[in-house]
């Protein structure tokens, strides 16, 4: 440990501490645009100039690495004329076009302006020009003249996603950052480089000109794309979907987890979200048999309970299967556990469905596992590997042969797992099949009963990512029409079978939970939010072979 | 005599082949390096003799060699910068057309002083014809034995290579050089680390300069402290200059570290052309600040340049006669710097492409009067503020000329603002 | 896999070349160099070669060329007229052989005639400012320049 004294605060910190992070730790914010915590350390921008006591000359509190005693200041009259001197020369050739700059509101050429500079402009000449509007790659927009060459965007691509697509031709101001010509910024991670440009050069095409940046909130989410669990925001924008195509989730942007993902995550993820806002979302309870009818939850739920019962009666306990879903959240989960098993007697429940293609992979942050909450089905037991009953294949055999005659199936398109006629021979041989999901599919088509669950950016719960962390997702927009969280819609069906589940919040579910399981147990609710909890404490796990639809 | 070591080969014939440079003593220094001395003994002479670096920096060349870890298992390299691309210099053009071996010999040494058993020359692309003859003469020394291995029979080893750079004045900033010869753009390093400890394909390197190198030969065979007295205080030994501009004799001048600007220019270099008079010069390079011609009494090394706020820099002397357009000087000079920066960091691309637009406007007619106390704000502003020296080198030119020759640019901005005038403030937004 | 190829001869004298570096990425230069004599012009094409051949990705080789005034990408004349205007020259009037270059040629700076003969580039110091004002002819310097000397070389190479 060494100790350093930065504008008057003494702090320890680890030798080989860079004085940038040095001064974020004394809660000092030094300006940055080229330096990013997960790329090398080039120091061109120069805008994080610093005086040091003994230093002849300022230097970049990026990379000079802070040493025992060193004394440094970073508001002294020189070092704010070297930031505003570093401001104009980066404005020299910016094309100031916020006005139709998509960066605007977030753009750290105007953040730092407004905070550091707020000279008069003495700029009298004419700009470089170079290529603008140039689409770079299918998530990605290019503007040469916004550039500020801070290579960010060139370090990503070469130290991160290894694609090496983007290249600084030329020299001097007529440096232009580029892709090889004829090729494009396309790789599974291209999203991250509009997230690191500091300014408004790379923008992102699904984003761009749809809603202003301060109109958008942030909620903190999980991403429910694979079994890594990168953690995000959820940018949302409820009051003006008007203005956005009546999506009301704007963007998914990663948020930094030095365990899970850092500060990535993978194109797939990020632009995976538009099921939240599809038409094929189901609005409100319906009735499928004969003409569809929408209904209200209490007769949806007195209906269905009614035929199940009346399944189970005549069919025996042996006769339903429940498919439910990783998906799910660990909440939602258990209470189907509590309702299904424990309260019903079902003794076939499982939630593993094999894709019939294989998930894409890579050694970084993209799992085979396209679903948030495997781990946490699996130690919740609702798995038939973790119990005795049938798996789903099983279960859609028996159903083909009516040895069960109800389906209660979540989330699943079951044809992503078989042959649409194994699925549909099988559901339509029963006599009851209820699909309760956020968005209509091949499966829901086939159900007497379909139930609209809320999408993950409208609930509140926990995912169990691979390793085994559980980490949080927060209910950003409210649910679609009549949806609501899985676990509640088990908990209407449960009073009518007068099973009590007797939560109100999901974090009444979560403290049951802990008590009850005990992978779980212990688990406090509060710490979940943030950067998760590992169940293993950071032991690492063997990466499961099986891989779930 | 004492006054020539160098430049004594530039007008024997044939003094590039190896014949003739053994004729005249050639190749007995490292003989005699290489059996009696010990690499340290052949440092610790260098020291003595107060050999600075002579690309520019001049910093004391035996304090460079000692900084090579001496513990390192990684291989050391040399390489010799013969980028030589500062306007106003052509010295390490003669030394190699000329004293070709003498440099060959001066990398032996240093090569062995350090512990390298690989050299690189990194030769500046124009210098075609050049590197050409580097390239034949190396395969002479490699006939005869002096370079490859076991030289002069014993364990010493050498392979010299020749790189030709392709273009860019930057590479002659060291860690520049060393991203080309990488096989990169030339984008300079941060440093830490120095190249002594981190240079070349991450081994210790020494980077020297041309003229530097060339004169380890004579300093070992005759010994540090004489080469040392043959200069001034700290400022050890001969140096070349060159001299160009508007001279009688415009040409490379080998001289005692110390002789006065005036003598160089008046005596040696034959004063200005047709009875002018003098009214700029330029000491080291088109990076050192100008001084007037009140100024040139002043000895020619280091310290005293340093002293009288300008620099030997490369020793590139450009005189500058009363016809001069002092505008049309500094906007020839700030354009070459800003032609040749490299881009990566901010107040030098930005800077040097913005004031070589404010001195073409002046140029233009289209002056204003605030453009010079812009012009002085904006050098100050990429002052000291850069990865490497060229921001400096492009700010020093403007701060010098627009003090020193501060008239000629009123003049220009006040005569020409007839001319295409403009408003004095840039539009706003506002209006 | 690249359209173009060295010939046997260029192939082995790359093979020399990367022999000398402890990296084969510092082949970068002299391999520019090579390929520029052989194929007339670093097109993208050779550029995706040299890539290949040094094993980095083209885009590499494309910021190394773009940023290096000496390769050309384009095709350049037979006479390649380089005249220095820096410092030294400009004090010793190179503005005066540029322009009558410029008129000789039919050209103005930076292009090449349709025919392939001729370009003409305003270059900063070439480094041989005691000749001042000066020029490079292809691999050729020319110093101590007036207009009639410059006529005289045309002459000569024409």
């Amino acid at each position: 440990m060494v100790k350093v004294t930065i504008d008057g605060i003494e702090i320890e910190i680890p030798k080989g501490t860079t004085v940038i992070q040095a001064a974020e730790q004394a809660g000092i914010e030094i300006p940055r645009y080229c330096y990013h915590p997960g790329l090398s350390i080039v120091g061109v921008c120069r805008i994080c100039l610093v005086e040091i006591e003994r230093m002849p000359k300022l230097q970049v509190a990026c990379y000079t690495p802070a040493t025992e005693g060193m004394v440094v200041h970073t508001n002294t009259e020189q070092v704010l004329e070297a930031r505003q001197a570093v401001m104009e020369f980066l404005l020299v050739n910016h094309p100031l076009d916020c006005p139709v700059c998509d960066q605007a509101g977030e753009c750290w050429l105007q953040n730092f302006y407004m905070q550091h500079a707020l000279h008069d402009s003495r700029m009298f000449e004419n700009k470089v020009k170079k290529s603008k509007a140039l689409q770079i790659g299918p998530n990605v927009m290019l503007d040469s003249e916004r550039c500020i060459l801070c290579s960010r965007c060139v370090r990503f691509c070469d130290e991160i996603s290894k694609s090496n697509e983007l290249g600084i031709f030329n020299r001097g101001d007529r440096a232009e950052l580029q892709p090889y010509p004829g090729t494009e910024l396309d790789n599974d991670y291209s999203g991250n480089t509009i997230d690191i440009c500091p300014v408004g050069a790379l923008t992102d095409r699904d984003f761009r000109f749809r809603t202003r940046v301060w109109y958008l909130s942030e909620t903190e989410s999980i991403c429910p794309g694979c079994s890594t669990g990168c953690n995000i925001n959820v940018h949302h924008n409820d009051q003006r979907t008007y203005k956005a195509g009546g999506s009301r989730v704007s963007r998914l942007k990663p948020r930094y987890n030095p365990d899970v993902n850092e500060w990535w995550m993978c194109d797939a993820g990020r632009y995976g979200f538009t099921h939240v806002d599809a038409d094929s979302r189901i609005l409100a309870p319906t009735r499928s048999i004969g003409e569809e009818q929408e209904m209200s939850w209490g007769e949806a739920a007195s209906e269905i309970m009614t035929k199940l019962r009346e399944v189970i009666s005549v069919h025996g306990k042996e006769s339903v299967g429940v498919i439910l879903s990783p998906q799910m959240t660990n909440e939602d989960l258990f209470v189907a556990r509590r309702f299904f098993r424990d309260g019903l007697g079902l003794k076939h429940i499982d939630f593993e469905v094999a894709p019939l293609t294989t998930g894409a992979k890579d050694d970084f942050l993209i799992k085979a596992d396209k679903n948030p909450n495997t781990a946490g089905a699996r130690l919740l037991g609702v798995g038939a590997r973790q119990g005795s009953g049938m798996t789903v294949a099983e279960m859609l055999e028996a159903a083909r042969k009516r040895k069960l005659r109800a389906l209660y199936i979540c989330h699943h398109d079951l044809a992503n797992g078989f042959a649409v006629d194994v699925v549909e021979e099988a559901l339509t041989a029963q006599d009851l099949v209820v699909f309760q999901g956020p968005n209509t599919n091949s499966t829901s088509a086939l159900a007497h009963y379909v139930l609209p669950a809320a999408a993950f950016v409208e609930k509140t719960g926990s995912f169990t990512n691979y390793a085994e962390r559980v980490q949080m997702i927060h209910t950003a927009v409210t649910p679609l029409g009549e949806s609501k969280a899985d676990w509640q819609i088990f908990r209407s069906l449960a009073k009518e079978a007068a099973i009590s589940v007797p939560y109100f919040e999901a974090e009444d579910v979560f403290q049951a939970l802990t008590a009850e399981v005990e992978a779980f147990s212990g688990l406090p609710y509060a710490g979940l939010a943030g950067q998760g909890i590992a169940l293993r404490d950071g032991q690492a796990l063997p990466e499961s072979e099986t891989v779930v639809a | 005599m004492a006054g020539k070591i160098i430049s004594k080969f530039f007008d024997i014939d044939g003094g590039n082949t190896i014949d003739v440079y053994e004729r005249h003593g050639g190749y007995q220094s490292i003989r005699r390096v290489l059996k009696k001395m010990a690499p340290g003994q052949v440092t610790d002479e260098v020291l003595k003799s107060n050999l600075r670096g002579l690309g520019g920096a001049g910093f004391p060349a035996g304090r460079k060699w000692s900084f090579i870890p001496k513990d390192s298992p990684k291989p050391k390299f040399l390489v010799v910068n013969a980028d030589e691309s500062e306007p106003g210099t052509f010295k390490d053009r003669y030394i190699m057309d000329r004293y070709t071996h003498g440099l060959f010999e001066g990398i032996m040494i240093a090569s062995y002083a350090i512990g390298a058993n690989k050299a690189f020359i990194y030769i500046r692309g124009e210098y075609v014809r050049q590197a050409e003859n580097l390239v034949e003469q190396i395969k002479c020394a490699y006939d005869r034995g002096y370079l490859g291995k076991r030289i002069f029979g014993t364990n010493f080893n050498l392979d010299l290579v020749v790189h030709r750079g392709a273009g860019a004045y930057i590479c002659g900033e060291e860690t520049a050089l060393l991203e080309s010869l990488e096989g990169k753009k030339g984008w300079p390093r941060m440093k830490p680390p120095f190249p002594a400890i981190e240079g070349a394909f991450k081994c210790p390197t020494i980077v020297n300069n041309v003229e530097t190198i060339a004169y380890v030969p004579t300093i070992l065979q005759e010994g540090g402290e004489w080469f040392s007295e043959l200069g001034s205080e700290r400022n050890g030994g001969l140096k070349l200059y060159g001299v160009s501009g508007h001279v009688k004799k415009p040409g490379v001048y080998e001289l005692p570290m110390g002789t006065s600007l005036r003598e160089i220019i008046y005596e040696h270099a034959g004063g200005l052309q047709d009875g002018r008079k003098l009214k700029a010069v330029v000491p080291g390079g088109s990076s050192a600040p100008v001084l007037t011609a009140d100024e040139i009494d002043v000895k020619m090394d280091y310290d005293s340049l340093a002293k009288i706020g300008s620099m030997l820099g490369s020793a590139g002397v450009i005189v500058m006669d009363d016809t001069t357009d002092i505008v049309r000087a500094l906007y020839v000079v700030t354009r070459f710097y800003h032609h040749e920066s490299c881009g990566q960091c901010t107040p030098c691309r930005e800077g040097t492409g913005w004031a070589e637009r404010i001195l073409k406007r002046i140029l233009d007619g289209n002056g204003r009067s605030v453009d010079i106390d812009n012009l002085l704000n904006i050098a100050g502003n990429i002052m000291g503020n850069t990865i490497c020296p060229l921001g400096d080198a492009a700010a020093l030119p403007l701060k010098s000329y627009l003090t020193k020759f501060r008239a000629d640019f009123e003049a220009a901005v006040s005569d020409r603002n007839g001319v295409g005038k403009v408003a004095d403030e840039p539009v706003s937004l506002l209006n | 896999m690249s359209k173009v190829a060295f010939s046997q001869e260029s192939l082995s004298e790359f093979e020399r070349i990367v022999a000398q570096y402890p990296e084969r990425r510092a082949a970068m230069l002299p391999t520019l160099y090579l390929a520029e004599k052989e194929f007339g012009h670093i097109s993208p094409e050779v550029e995706v070669y040299v890539g290949e051949l040094l094993q980095v990705p083209a885009i590499k080789v494309r910021e190394v060329l773009t940023f290096y005034t000496l390769f050309a990408s384009k095709p350049r004349g037979k006479l390649h007229f380089q005249v220095c205007r820096g410092i030294s020259c400009d004090l010793r009037g190179c503005t005066k052989i540029i322009e009558h270059l410029q008129e000789k040629l039919n050209l103005n700076s930076e292009e090449t005639s349709a025919d392939l003969a001729y370009t003409l580039s305003e270059v900063e110091c070439l480094g041989a400012c005691e000749t001042a004002p000066m020029m490079q002819l292809n691999d050729d310097y020319h110093g101590d320049l007036t207009t009639e000397t410059v006529d005289l070389i045309l002459d000569e190479k024409k």
